[in-house]
């Protein structure tokens, strides 16, 4: 406990669900079979779960969808072809149609019209299913740079430890104390508005965490044994770095991650939704949601579905998300 | 011991003295990498409506034309005496504007955190102590609903029942606009109505505070739970939780006498960052509600590219968060007799 | 008999399948007498100690009987459940820096035990009277200056200290029946040799029986009457600790024995058991040890041998059909 910041780090990973178990407590019913770590070991977990399988099938979904999607989306603009991109949409997702003005979801043209229409009578549906690929690309790029990132600044930090180590642990103190959402506002009005504005904003939110989680594993692990064994017998840092502190982390990071992909996309709806980041007219689940709002609660329909993607895409992260944590900290008996 | 825990406090203390200067370093940081020149940063401060000229000498007057590290200082030393700026819209020194907005939040995230941290880890403890049946996986459907939800709409939905449907509450505001505030002695419109005994105002202001800070609370509470769930969990699986049982106590006292008792310590640290987390989910629930407190100033202010209120709302904010830190950290000490007493 | 396990059988639901950690064992333990459980980890011994206090994690299924002093332990419930644990028996626990609450001092957890104590058998709580019973305890487990100790918070104790401390609840509650998990194995070996010999001193006095379960064979043989060799939750071999160790009978056994470190043992070498422990979620057919087996036979692979007594001893083993 004698490290302030040490705990800094424990309390923002706990919350949002970044915690892992301070117990090792293992009973002779948890007693590991075979494997105890490792991908292999979590999928093998996974796939005996129903919950964490559910959630497993709907991030699946939604990866496989935003891939493709996404692939189209950009052909189309290489080729400068723009049905290309819809070629996949139940309709055009810019097609405006004034008959359709606010029209609530029938079964009618279907499926078009199955999660009614918005204010310029645009299928909601597909600009759902347009908008899908932004998210999945905001979260990918936003949770790996600030694995990379947290990654070199916390390993360098707590190897080289002194006041490296101190400098950086106040900065990134500094970096956990700023709201979210306000920094990520002060940010994009500083830099710009724009899509990737608003992934830098994310970036520099996140790091932080990720610094503080490979500073911990990277203290507690140098002065373990079979490390210092490495390190008298010659291996250079970088080596036992590449082999004991990455190995050590697959686990916890595997599990964090999982969470934060969902908790990415929920800010990053959450920035769009108070116009952050959102390009005018492009569609996005958080600005869909805002501009629905408008006509609540007559129209119930503008406002809801896209908030109901966003809240699909957490939950499946967060079901398999939590299963990993659980798995990892050791609290999962049965 | 009583030093040793006092010595603790001070080194607390520098510590988060330490992180607001380094994150008003950041921001300072920021603005100048926007504004390089000191025509820049006086443009950034009072708009655009100038011409070179008169960019210059506001510049000069300001202090822009200083070497960095004097405007640093300046910059440090106005934080802590309350100097902000200017406000480019109001015209105003920013620090009364924050002052008229801020502590309409404070009210509002302080309750709803509140709420969210009680329904939180007392759902987390019911989860925890049945781990893996019916009422487990209940509360799981539930905070997983409202974790997973965005803020806007756990907002609306909660707007929708209550106030439209029901007609149970107001659905827009802060107050009844037709009643006059009460006199400022503390800045919290909460206290000051009760100081004020104008039971009217107070009435109407928790009428309007409910739809928001139950928000607040929901939207955070999720967190708390899975937090409880998991550190009761582990202290569920300790040696001295079965100590407990073989003593022959029964097992509502072994739960909340024993394990509880354990599990809420890292609870405790987490109330800063549920702090941190409400405010920014303030920013969108008082866009939802209308609610004119700091978050919608915000809004506001990035809408109209009010550089000065941003990053002075963003400081503030941020520092607030420290310093709510620094009391977790300090309520930790006395919780847990580890720290306390070594 | 004081205690009887009849037909006991443990299982724990899993996400990976059913695991079977204990299967169909039978056991009894007469009064002030000392039974050691003795077995690799995972075997199954921790989850039989468990069981006998009712303190399994709720994904444990239990069959069978066990009857304590004319108790069935597995049909108790609410008070009467509270008023066996806290009055019949005790159990100590392996962890030290875990067995007691580190947010209270240590007088306030030994009088909530007195409290229930005395809750129990219906008198009145007198705190003052409490207090000299648990110096008496601590006295008694020969804790140098118990009154300091009692105003300390468990994080300032040794893990010796912790343990004596445990045990001297454990006098203060005054229990029929002792079960000690692994309460030595993380002392260093002088406090492990004062641990045992504070046990060895306590059951006399008191005449409780003690089940006492460690993998550490030498540390049951100091202290026990009866082995009790368990193997992957089946019993291997029961019968008197020297019979035991100087003639065993069971592979398994004579496997365990080998491992003693010994002085007078002329090859002066440790013998390792080759192989290891099943996988409970899949264990083997037939005998469950017949994979890591010197003298496995045809039989051994199809058929799970039956528990027979030879010369005073129950063994489970196709060898002495």
């Amino acid at each position: 406990m004698s490290d302030g910041a040490q705990k800094w780090l424990e309390r923002f990973r706990l919350f949002r669900g970044r915690h892992k178990s301070s117990s090792g407590a293992v009973t002779e019913a948890e007693a590991p079979l075979g494997e105890s770590s490792g991908l292999n070991f979590i999928m093998g977990y996974v796939r005996r779960d129903k919950i964490a399988l559910a959630g497993t099938i709907g991030i699946a979904i939604f990866v496989m969808w935003s891939v493709i999607q996404g692939i189209l989306e950009q052909l189309s603009g290489y080729l400068n072809d723009t049905t290309l991109a819809y070629i996949l949409l139940p309709s055009n997702p810019f097609a405006f149609n004034f008959k359709l003005v606010l029209a609530p979801p029938s079964l009618a043209n279907f499926p078009v019209g199955l999660m009614g229409y918005d204010a310029t009578g645009r299928s909601i549906l597909s600009r759902i299913l347009y908008a899908a690929p932004k998210d999945a690309l905001a979260a990918i790029l936003v949770v790996t740079s600030a694995i990379v990132i947290g990654m070199l600044l916390g390993i360098t930090a707590g190897y080289i430890g002194g006041w490296a180590d101190e400098v950086l642990m106040r900065v990134t103190d500094a970096f956990l104390a700023f709201p979210l959402i306000l920094l990520a506002i002060a940010l994009a009005l500083v830099l710009g508005n724009g899509y990737q504005v608003v992934l830098v904003a994310l970036v520099v939110i996140w790091w932080p965490t990720y610094a503080r989680f490979f500073r911990a594993q990277a203290l507690s692990l140098k002065n373990r044994g079979y490390v210092e064994a490495s390190r008298l017998s010659g291996l250079s840092s970088f080596r036992i770095i590449i082999r004991h502190i990455f190995p050590n982390s697959i686990d916890p990071i595997v599990a964090i991650a999982t969470l934060d992909f969902g908790n990415v996309v929920l800010t990053y709806s959450v920035l769009a939704f108070l116009g952050i980041g959102a390009e005018v007219g492009s569609p996005e689940w958080g600005s869909m949601s805002a501009s629905g709002l408008q006509y609540v609660p007559h129209v119930w329909w503008f406002a809801l579905f896209p908030s109901i993607a966003i809240m699909a895409v957490v939950v499946c992260f967060s079901l398999l998300g939590d299963r990993i944590q659980d798995l990892v900290g050791g609290r999962i008996s049965y | 011991m009583a030093s040793r825990f006092l010595f603790f406090v001070v080194r607390r203390g520098v510590n988060a003295l330490v992180t607001i200067i380094i994150m008003i370093a950041l921001i300072f940081m920021i603005i100048h990498l926007v504004a390089p020149s000191p025509t820049d940063m006086a443009r950034l401060y009072v708009g655009s409506h100038f011409n070179l000229q008169q960019l210059v000498q506001i510049a000069h007057r300001l202090g822009f034309d200083q070497p960095l590290y004097v405007q640093f200082y300046n910059y440090v030393v106005g934080f802590f005496q309350g100097n902000f700026g200017t406000d480019t819209i109001y015209g105003i020194p920013e620090i009364l504007v924050i002052q008229e907005y801020f502590p309409v939040t404070i009210d509002m995230v302080l309750i709803g955190t509140f709420l969210g941290v009680g329904l939180g880890i007392f759902t987390g403890a019911i989860a925890a102590s049945n781990r893996n049946t019916a009422p487990d996986y209940g509360i799981k459907a539930l905070y997983l609903g409202t974790w997973a939800a965005p803020p806007f709409l756990v907002g609306v939905v909660l707007q929708l029942i209550l106030a439209y449907d029901l007609g149970l509450l107001p659905t827009t505001g802060v107050a009844d606009p037709i009643l006059l505030h009460p006199a400022v002695v503390t800045g919290l419109p909460l206290v000051d109505s009760i100081l004020a005994q104008n039971w009217v105002y107070l009435y109407s202001y928790i009428q309007h505070l409910i739809l928001p800070a139950l928000t607040i609370g929901l939207i955070s509470f999720g967190s708390i739970t899975r937090l409880t769930r998991a550190t009761m969990v582990d202290a569920l699986d300790k040696d001295y939780v079965k100590l407990a049982y073989m003593k022959g106590l029964p097992r509502r006292k072994v739960i909340w006498g024993t394990a509880f008792r354990n599990a809420i310590i890292p609870i405790i640290t987490l109330l800063a960052i549920t702090f941190a987390f409400s405010v920014g989910g303030a920013v969108v629930v008082e866009d939802v509600f209308a609610y004119h407190g700091i978050g919608f100033f915000a809004v506001t202010a990035a809408y109209d590219l009010d550089y000065p209120a941003i990053l002075a709302i963003t400081i503030i904010v941020g520092a607030s968060v420290i310093v709510a830190n620094f009391i977790a950290d300090i309520l930790y000490g006395v919780m847990d007799p580890r720290v306390r007493l070594t | 008999m004081f205690l009887d396990v009849k037909g006991l059988k443990i299982n724990y639901r899993t996400v990976y399948g059913n695991l079977e950690a204990v299967k169909s064992l039978d056991l009894s333990v007469e009064k002030g007498e000392t039974v050691a459980v003795v077995g690799e980890s995972g075997c199954g011994k921790s989850t039989l100690g468990h069981s006998l206090v009712r303190l399994l994690p709720p994904n444990a299924k239990y069959e069978g009987k066990v009857i304590l002093d004319g108790k069935d332990v597995f049909a108790l419930k609410g008070k009467a459940l509270r008023m066996y644990r806290g009055g019949e028996v005790f159990m100590i626990f392996q962890d030290p820096l875990n067995s007691l609450n580190p947010v209270k001092r240590v007088d306030d957890q030994m009088l909530e035990a007195v409290g229930m104590r005395e809750q129990i058998a219906g008198r009145e709580f007198d705190r003052e009277d409490a207090l000299k019973d648990i110096i008496d305890g601590l006295n008694g487990v020969r804790m140098p200056d118990p009154e300091v100790i009692l105003r300390r918070y468990p994080h300032q104790l040794s893990g010796g200290q912790i343990q004596r401390i445990v045990i001297a609840m454990a006098l203060v509650m005054k229990p029929k029946l002792l079960i000690a998990d692994e309460p030595t194995s993380a002392l260093d070996v002088t406090i492990q040799a004062q641990v045992i010999k504070l046990i060895k001193d306590l059951k006399k006095e008191y005449g409780m029986s003690v089940i006492f379960i460690t993998h550490d064979m030498a540390v049951a043989y100091t202290i026990a009457d009866r082995f009790l060799v368990m193997y992957a939750g089946q019993l291997s071999e029961l019968g008197p600790v020297n019979d035991v160790v100087s003639k065993p009978l069971h592979p398994y056994s004579v496997a365990l024995v080998n491992s003693i470190p010994n002085k007078s043992r002329k090859e002066g070498k440790l013998v390792a058991i080759p192989g290891s422990p099943p996988n409970m979620l899949a264990p083997p057919t037939g005998c469950r040890f017949h994979p890591r087996c010197p003298q496995v036979m045809d039989i051994c692979r199809t058929e799970d041998p039956l528990e027979k007594e030879v010369g005073g001893r129950l063994l489970r083993c196709h060898l002495f059909d």
